[in-house]
């Protein structure tokens, strides 16, 4: 005989095993459906919530404005019109999300994948797409150790953060040079993650051997809604340059502050500035943003198809940022590969884009050359707040006009 | 023995699904559920089994993950020895803040402060130490090799959590079972009067801490060798810390099958918001946090309690 206790204990164990098998078939298993007809899926995936969703919904716009644009102009022509399908993905802001996004596109049988905006975000996602050898282009992500681990899947379009960082040391010896060397010392104020800390450590280590004084180095949280003190700082500092690393909301509240306290270095330099070349912060803080120099990702201004997109999605009421046009553009790469590769198998796409010298693009680029799946022309501009517009300064190649150095208010 | 049975056949068959199921979005579902149910059962030693509800769970998550990370990335270990490390390290952390809190009577809400800021304390450390990689974080090496405790596929890394699950499973199940389990539950329902009887509090409530640390710990060894990297935020930040303890409260705080429950429930309930609203950001998230205070509000027990009351009322109705 079955004991009472042990019986209902066998009972409870079914249902549980009973719930759990429910929740997996919840979970399903569909089989993988990569079509060979119809449109051809791509997963736009990136943190359109979470504490990166400004930038992630700006990121989708510009992958979104390029999708329709091709299928507008009749799809890609070489596999008979075929329409893009855009997969939309959003990766919350983590990590882990974004592999589950991918293991699910995968099984939605997308050609290819465009993202993940953040760089944390974007190593996960390279390497889960890896598996699959889906092709994934990297939209932003400028951490370099992304195109480092040797992953045949993963290109990227734009610059990583070293060349950013050695070209903006460089752009700024030359500017100074050129203006006769009116700064010589520098004051560092950096957001503690990883995109400030790594700027931060890496222009203390450059600029002394370029003749140049770090004052001092300083380190804020973020949030940080109170710029004060270290204001005051750098004010009894008194550097001749003032070089911020950090986001939109602490870039901004900082430069106001420094206006208020009406501390007025010879330039404030950046480098992949959160607010700077935003024009949603020339728009919104114009007496503060004039004269802010910053070395960023920018389209080359002399090109027509630039201009058309800004005027394009200025008309959307949503400003110009870097988010959207490198989405734009690395969607175009992508549909120039499949053209190229005339399949939507992934290995193909993947060689197309491997040996993809495409020059259609309105960035300062040059034809693309990958190298390790990073694009070998990608270099960021100069760019400098002027009349309430973003000017691109340096190079010359590219420059609309000089820089003003330095600065006076 | 009985409950073993269940957590047995559970094991066979999770053990048997690559087998069957070749999708990597069906097997990545169900590593995250795992994980999730290792962080839950983590916090369900301490928070469900002992009443001592901590919000900063991220401590010994981020402790494990960052010695795991540090000792690989810096000191060249192989990740099979750093894994015991990481464990004795989420341990040495909770003895540490246990011995902090508990011998100075701190329960209830203040439990749960004083854990929220040493988890932000230590979320500062890192971001402020170099070994630490500092704010930039720390990324352990691509190396798709068992001897690495990296696998190339994801049945790899289904063997892993779940022995990893399992354990959490045993101690669930040796909590109920045994007489320390019983003083942890005497502790958590009436303090002073499981002293009176006898018990030692301090000691009880130390070693809890202690077991969960490792288990919290273990699963942030998971999440560096599943993801290969780490920052201070994903470590030490508050998202880990709701997590942990979500799963439990969802499924049944102070079950063994609550957390398993509830991370799956979680899990299943997240995808569902996500693939029903994928166009319309945020409305997921939206939804996904109405349902959960229905939850939190109607089955306050958690899932296991309402088969429970089931139970309770059919035996009722026999009667």
């Amino acid at each position: 005989m079955i004991h009472p206790a042990r019986r209902t204990h066998r009972r409870r164990f079914l249902k549980h095993s009973a719930a759990l098998a429910a929740s997996a078939g919840a979970l399903g298993f569909p089989a993988i459906a990569r079509a060979q007809s119809g449109p051809i899926k791509v997963g736009v995936l990136h943190p359109v919530t979470g504490f990166l969703a400004y930038s992630g919904n700006l990121s989708r716009l510009g992958a979104r404005i390029a999708i329709d644009e091709i299928n507008a102009s009749g799809g890609i022509k070489s596999l008979g019109g075929a329409k893009l399908e855009a997969m939309l993905g959003d990766a919350q802001s983590k990590p882990e999300v974004g592999v589950a996004e991918v293991e699910k596109m995968n099984q939605a049988g997308v050609s290819a994948i465009v993202g993940a905006y953040a760089s944390s975000i974007c190593l996960a996602t390279t390497q889960a797409a890896a598996k699959y050898n889906i092709p994934h282009v990297v939209d932003v992500g400028v951490a370099d150790q992304i195109v480092e681990r040797g992953l045949k899947n993963t290109f990227r379009f734009g610059p990583g953060y070293k060349v950013i960082t050695q070209d903006a040391i460089n752009y700024f010896h030359i500017m100074n040079t050129l203006a006769r060397k009116p700064a010589r010392t520098v004051m560092i104020i950096h957001e503690e993650s990883l995109f400030g800390t790594g700027t931060a450590s890496l222009l203390s280590r450059e600029l002394p051997g370029l003749g140049y004084e770090v004052k001092e180095v300083i380190k804020h949280a973020n949030p940080t809604r109170d710029f004060n003190n270290v204001v005051l700082r750098i004010k009894a500092v008194n550097p001749d340059v003032v070089i911020p690393a950090n986001y939109y909301n602490e870039y901004a509240l900082l430069v106001r502050t420094m206006k208020q306290q009406n501390v007025q270095p010879k330039a404030i330099f950046s480098v992949l500035g959160g607010a700077a070349s935003s024009f949603k912060f020339v728009k919104e803080f114009p007496d503060v943003a004039n004269g802010v120099i910053d070395v960023n990702h920018w389209y080359n201004p002399q090109d027509k198809r630039a201009v058309a997109l800004r005027k394009k999605v200025e008309g959307m009421k949503e400003f110009y940022t870097y988010e959207v046009f490198l989405n734009y553009q690395a969607v175009y790469l992508l549909a120039d590969a499949i053209s190229r590769a005339r399949s939507r198998d992934r290995d193909a796409i993947v060689s197309a884009l491997a040996g993809s010298t495409w020059g259609g693009h309105f960035m300062p680029y040059g034809p693309t050359r990958f190298v390790n799946g990073q694009n070998q022309g990608a270099r960021p501009l100069v760019l400098q707040v002027l009349q309430n517009d973003i000017k691109v300064v340096l190079p010359n190649t590219y420059a609309q006009t000089d820089p003003v150095f330095p600065w006076k208010a | 023995m009985r409950g073993l049975a269940g957590i047995a056949a559970f094991a066979v068959a999770i053990a048997l699904m690559p087998a069957f199921v070749t999708s990597g979005y069906a097997l990545n579902a169900m590593i995250m559920t795992l994980y999730a149910a290792l962080l839950g059962q983590a916090w369900n030693v301490l928070g469900g089994f002992g009443g001592q509800f901590s919000f900063g769970h991220a401590l010994f998550f981020g402790t494990g993950a960052y010695t795991m990370a540090v000792l690989q990335v810096n000191f060249g270990w192989n990740a099979w020895a750093a894994l015991p490390a990481a464990l004795a390290a989420g341990g040495a952390i909770g003895a540490a803040i246990g011995a902090l809190t508990f011998r100075y009577g701190l329960r209830g809400s203040y439990f749960a402060l004083v854990t929220l800021a040493f988890a932000e304390v230590f979320r500062i450390l890192a971001n402020t130490f170099q070994f630490t990689g500092a704010g930039v974080g720390l990324m352990v090496p691509l190396s798709e090799r068992a001897a690495d405790m990296q696998f190339a596929t994801r049945a790899g890394y289904l063997y892993l959590i779940l022995a990893l699950v399992l354990v959490g499973f045993l101690v669930s199940w040796w909590l109920k079972h045994s007489r320390y389990g019983a003083w942890l539950q005497a502790v958590r329902d009436n303090e002073e009067s499981a002293a009176a009887l006898g018990v030692d509090v301090l000691r009880v409530k130390l070693q809890a801490i202690v077991v969960s640390g490792v288990l919290m710990a273990a699963g942030g060894a998971f999440y560096v060798q599943y993801l290969h990297y780490i920052d201070p935020h994903i470590a030490y930040g508050p998202a880990v810390s709701v997590e942990a303890l979500l799963a439990p409260i969802i499924g049944g705080m102070g079950t063994v099958w609550g957390p398993l429950l509830g991370a799956a429930l979680l899990h299943v309930l997240g995808e569902t918001t996500r693939n029903l609203m994928g166009d319309a950001p945020g409305i997921n998230l939206a939804v996904y946090g109405i349902v959960l205070v229905l939850m939190v509000s109607f089955l306050p027990r958690g899932v296991m309690g309402l088969l429970g009351t089931r139970r309770a009322a059919r035996a009722a109705g026999d009667a």
